[in-house]
């Protein structure tokens, strides 16, 4: 049984991304048993409901948000979700010269931590940005949100793990 | 430069790719942007999903899941023989019971017209690929009118038309394999009766009781 958009089949446009989802996926539950079935899971629900899929959109975006919502309502993602911050700090250009040495001195590890306790909205949109490469506009998709929250968002969480690095919480 | 660069600003350019003005605040800034952004990079950048996983995605077939091929596969054999089986069934009789009011209504429903069964008989061969038995009907309330070949699912059939008073019956004899297997319920106001002999399968169909036709057999039988 073959499911089409357009003339490709799920699995030719989906099994590619199998790497970026498990990396989404191990960030998201910071577990690897969990991260392999949540990524299964994933592309179950892909596949079923690939016919709603548009050819021509991002196919990225669209598993990303599938994987994204299964996890949300999961039992770790239900808990995960209330770590919403309302966090005010003013985002401003506040990095200088003692920033760039931290940042070059962290190990990998402590770094790994640092972004590893972030609340979920701040590690999606670094793994998202930074190892995913997507653009804002990819990620404003995959999260339903608009392009300048991308933005924000991301500056915050990049303060976040600065003020990780320095030791503050 | 007449003022500090935003961190929207920042997170806009690339960091180092782009050239930036005498101000060395923006500049710091930008540049550790870029860096926050390799670093992060390189924390987050864990393995590829682990070969296990892709075989099992692959294996158990993301595209189908064992139960759901199952399942569709059920799906359809149910489908496909409740077609077959209507196909074989309630429609056999219908087109039977169309042919003969088709054939009745046409100005010369016979080719050969006889009341002579050795007319009738050796008329046949040579056009349908078995002998067509033609009882005497003398001693009977039938007579013979007269015969020809019609096509049931490209096949041969003999096709003998017979009185009964003022009513037609139409005798349609087939090969058993060229024969509806099942019959199904004949139109309203129409009868239908099939059975085998002589190793041939007869299906008769008039607008006469089932009495009439199962009268006709006997005299077929004998």
């Amino acid at each position: 049984m073959e499911e089409r958009a357009g003339t490709s089949t799920f699995e030719e446009l989906a099994l590619p991304l199998l790497d970026a989802l498990y990396r989404y996926a191990r960030w998201l539950t910071r577990d690897t048993a969990e991260a392999e079935d949540l990524v299964q899971e994933a592309y179950l629900k892909g596949l079923r409901g690939f016919g709603g899929f548009h050819a021509g959109s991002s196919i990225r975006a669209w598993m990303f948000r599938i994987l994204r919502n299964t996890f949300l309502t999961s039992r770790t993602g239900l808990r995960a979700v209330p770590t919403i911050p309302l966090d005010d700090e003013p985002p401003i250009a506040d990095a200088a010269t003692p920033e760039l040495q931290l940042l070059q001195r962290a190990d990998v590890e402590s770094l790994r931590s640092a972004i590893e306790n972030l609340p979920l909205e701040f590690r999606e949109v670094l793994l998202m940005s930074d190892v995913e490469e997507m653009s804002y506009k990819e990620i404003a998709e995959t999260l339903s949100i608009p392009v300048g929250t991308v933005t924000s968002r991301l500056i915050r969480a990049r303060q976040k793990v600065r003020k990780a690095l320095r030791g503050e919480t | 430069m007449d003022r500090h660069w935003t961190a929207e600003e920042i997170e806009e350019v690339s960091g180092d790719e782009v050239h930036l003005g005498g101000c060395v605040q923006c500049a710091n800034a930008v540049i550790a942007n870029g860096l926050m952004k390799r670093r992060v990079r390189e924390a987050m950048l864990i393995g590829d999903a682990p070969p296990r996983l892709r075989a099992r995605l692959q294996k158990r077939n993301v595209s189908t899941p064992w139960w759901m091929a199952i399942a569709a596969v059920l799906a359809a054999v149910l489908v496909l023989s409740a077609l077959a089986w209507r196909r074989q069934g309630q429609t056999a009789v219908t087109e039977l019971a169309d042919m003969h009011v088709t054939m009745l209504a046409g100005a010369n429903p016979v080719d050969v017209i006889s009341t002579d069964r050795h007319t009738v008989r050796p008329w046949f061969e040579g056009r349908v690929p078995f002998g067509v038995p033609v009882p005497d009907l003398a001693s009977t309330p039938f007579r013979l009118i007269g015969g020809r070949v019609v096509y049931w699912h490209s096949s041969q059939a003999a096709y003998l038309l017979v009185g009964k008073g003022a009513h037609r019956i139409s005798l349609f004899i087939f090969r058993p394999q060229d024969a509806p297997r099942t019959l199904g319920t004949p139109p309203a106001s129409m009868s239908a009766l099939s059975w085998q002999d002589k190793g041939l399968t007869f299906v008769a169909v008039a607008d006469v009781p089932e009495g009439d036709l199962e009268q006709l057999r006997a005299a077929f039988e004998r």
